[in-house]
């Protein structure tokens, strides 16, 4: 081993540093908040941005942008951030893609240097803000990240002379890769900043506690052309039954079920739990047999419940990187080769139209037994 | 035929990742064996197309980029009812990241003409990051609405309906815009028989069938190779790794009566704890 590499030594080019390229900067953390309601994500990405910045030896950085925000700049600072930067304005009240486009391309553009990384979450208002942020710099962007670090590259693809060198500080962002059990790590060192989003419910936040901390206003100009859409109404639906983040017990059903009747029986035995919600995998929300709201998996939800029931679910890394952290899982799949079997706590080979039904079966006589001994118990 | 918008609609040939074919046994995919289909998101980009030319007139144009048997899947659009096709097709577009993608779409949506409305899928399964489309909206310099699943037209105005997390809202913006549209919109439409068999005829003349899908190289459209491709690229994948087998411990029920299965699992887990209250 150690002969091979004296050999290979002499042979490899000594690498340019490009440090220049790709100085160690501070990290930036793009805010979030629906209603007033600051998203947990953005303390989360909080968390995950302490941790690249400490790396760094820099600090992190916050922009929020909004209207009449209250203590949530002060929360932010609590949570973790160095530095936070508040645009106010009426017009910045409720999110809309152009005006807080304006807002941070402008902040941005406004810094003596380019922060190193920035960081949106990976929801429906960082996914539709990020990617025009990161065409508007011909930066790069890494979708949906579930790790997030700092650490060096050796660029050798001679593709692009000029890029070849060891770049010594890039961000790694890690995510699942398409349709494959395989995990890609991402990188784009050539300009700063280093941008991602990062899936909600994967960064682990720091406790709220007294940190001291800069607040400063920064400037808004809008233009005329930032208000071509305006928004309407924002509804916030009441969840019918129970959230899918926040439910206990969760049944969830893949194209393994063949129909769409197939989740008449799932929301049956879903019936027979406290606290329970109906998921699903992707290629059935795909197909329309149930709501993108109950998608769990890569691209719908992370769920964390006690019990996880899945019914006709192969267990795709998509799928899986959604629902592996349930305390317990119990799969149901005709197929024993399936991957589900693989990290599932208790696996059924069989056919979920015999299973769950036999399932609820056994339950309810569970239950009318339990309803029994509390008979017996007050006796 | 004045009157109407134009339409266009962007949609991407992905590898069928559903079916076993063309998987290698360490979950890979195989891109040379691998089945093909139209990414399922486009379908419901392409139902928001067609239904807005049927209400209210115009044109639909499909737009797509990758190798040229991509060229089924604008196939599979006119089938549908949509007016024509431009695939981008060049090897200087490989290992494209979605940044490069956007610019070279972006040249080739200039390239096509005039447009009001521009339907985009949410995101395609093969790279899952919903970026193309607004990366393509800010080169052109649009409002746009992404997670749409529900879209009208009312005196001139886009009224949309866009998820946002624990609910939706709703926008209003005049075109021309860009829009995504999220998997809970209408389902796609079966194509009509009429529209297949206009197809298979035209199949049978390709000079004729030129004349509604046309592929269309880098140079036609006036793209800059050094921003598209690998060079043109911010981002690359440094590095892949096998993700590890979790636990291994599952314990497996298997060659039993369904009942004897089912006691099975619910002894030999905690189960029960979670169960509701009796009723009775």
């Amino acid at each position: 081993m150690a002969e091979e590499q004296e050999k290979k030594q002499p042979e490899k080019p000594e690498l340019k540093d490009m440090s220049a390229i790709c100085p160690i900067g501070e990290v930036l953390v793009i805010a979030e908040h629906i209603l007033g309601d600051l998203q947990p994500v953005t303390l989360e990405l909080l968390g995950a941005g302490r941790i690249l910045a400490d790396k760094m030896g820099q600090p992190l950085l916050c922009l929020v942008m909004g209207h009449e925000l209250g203590d949530m700049p002060q929360r932010l600072l609590d949570h973790g951030a160095d530095r936070v930067y508040v645009a106010d304005h009426p017009e910045l009240k409720n999110y809309r893609t152009l005006p807080y486009r304006r807002v941070v391309c402008d902040f941005l553009e406004s810094l003596p240097s380019q922060p190193h990384t920035c960081l949106l979450g990976s929801t429906t208002t960082g996914r539709d803000l990020a990617p025009r942020i990161a065409a508007h710099f011909d930066t790069g962007l890494t979708a949906d990240t579930t790790e997030l670090d700092i650490g060096p590259y050796e660029h050798t693809s001679k593709v692009d002379p000029s890029k070849i060198g060891l770049y010594p500080n890039c961000l790694y962002a890690i995510r699942p890769s398409f349709g494959e059990s395989l995990k890609a790590r991402i990188l784009g060192p050539w300009k700063n900043p280093q941008m991602a989003t990062t899936r909600p419910g994967v960064m682990v936040p720091l406790p709220r506690e007294s940190r001291k901390g800069e607040i400063i206003n920064i400037p808004v100009n809008l233009q005329e052309t930032d208000h071509r859409l305006t928004v309407k109404e924002i509804v916030r639906e009441v969840a019918k039954g129970v959230n899918l983040t926040e439910a206990d017990v969760i049944v969830a059903g893949g194209y393994g079920l063949g129909t769409q009747d197939g989740f008449n029986m799932l929301q049956e035995l879903a019936g027979c739990f406290e606290n329970s919600a109906v998921g699903a995998s992707r290629k059935v929300v795909d197909l329309g047999w149930i709501p993108y709201q109950n998608q769990v998996g890569q691209t719908g939800k992370t769920v964390r419940p006690k019990l996880y029931i899945a019914c006709g679910i192969s267990g795709a890394i998509q799928h899986r990187v959604g629902m592996s952290k349930s305390s317990l899982i119990i799969a149901i799949n005709k197929d024993p080769d399936a991957p589900i079997f693989k990290f599932a706590h208790h696996g059924i080979v069989g056919d979920c139209y015999q299973i769950i039904p036999e399932m609820i079966k056994q339950f309810k006589q569970a239950q009318s037994t339990s309803g029994v001994k509390e008979v017996v118990g007050t006796h | 035929m004045a009157s109407g918008y134009k339409i266009i609609v962007m949609v991407k040939q992905v590898p069928d990742t559903g079916s076993k074919a063309g998987l290698n046994p360490d979950g890979t995919i195989d891109r040379a064996r691998a089945k093909r289909m139209l990414n399922p998101f486009d379908k419901f980009a392409l139902q928001a197309a067609l239904h807005t030319k049927k209400m209210y007139g115009g044109s639909v144009t499909a737009i797509s980029m990758g190798p040229p048997p991509a060229v089924e899947i604008l196939l599979e659009a006119l089938e549908h009812g949509v007016d024509r096709g431009f695939l981008l097709s060049d090897r200087r577009l490989a290992a494209s990241d979605t940044l490069a993608t956007a610019y070279a779409l972006y040249k080739t949506i200039q390239y096509v003409g005039d447009f009001d409305i521009i339907f985009c899928g949410l995101q395609t399964t093969d790279g899952d990051t919903a970026q193309v489309g607004p990366q393509l909206a800010e080169r052109l310099n649009l409002p746009q609405v992404t997670y749409c699943e529900d879209f009208s037209v009312q005196n001139g105005e886009v009224h949309a309906r866009r998820i946002i997390e624990g609910g939706h809202q709703t926008v209003i913006a005049k075109p021309p815009l860009l829009v995504t549209i999220a998997n809970s919109y209408h389902p796609l439409e079966y194509k009509s028989f009429r529209g297949a068999w206009r197809v298979q005829q035209l199949q049978r003349k390709q000079e004729e069938l030129a004349q509604y899908i046309k592929t269309v190289t880098l140079d036609d459209v006036g793209a800059d190779p050094e921003r598209c491709g690998l060079k043109g690229s911010p981002t690359i994948v440094a590095k892949t790794e096998k993700v590890g087998e979790l636990g291994g411990s599952c314990s497996i029920h298997e060659g039993k009566a369904v009942d004897e299965l089912v006691k099975e699992v619910i002894t030999g887990c905690n189960v029960k704890e979670f169960l509701a209250a009796g009723k009775k």
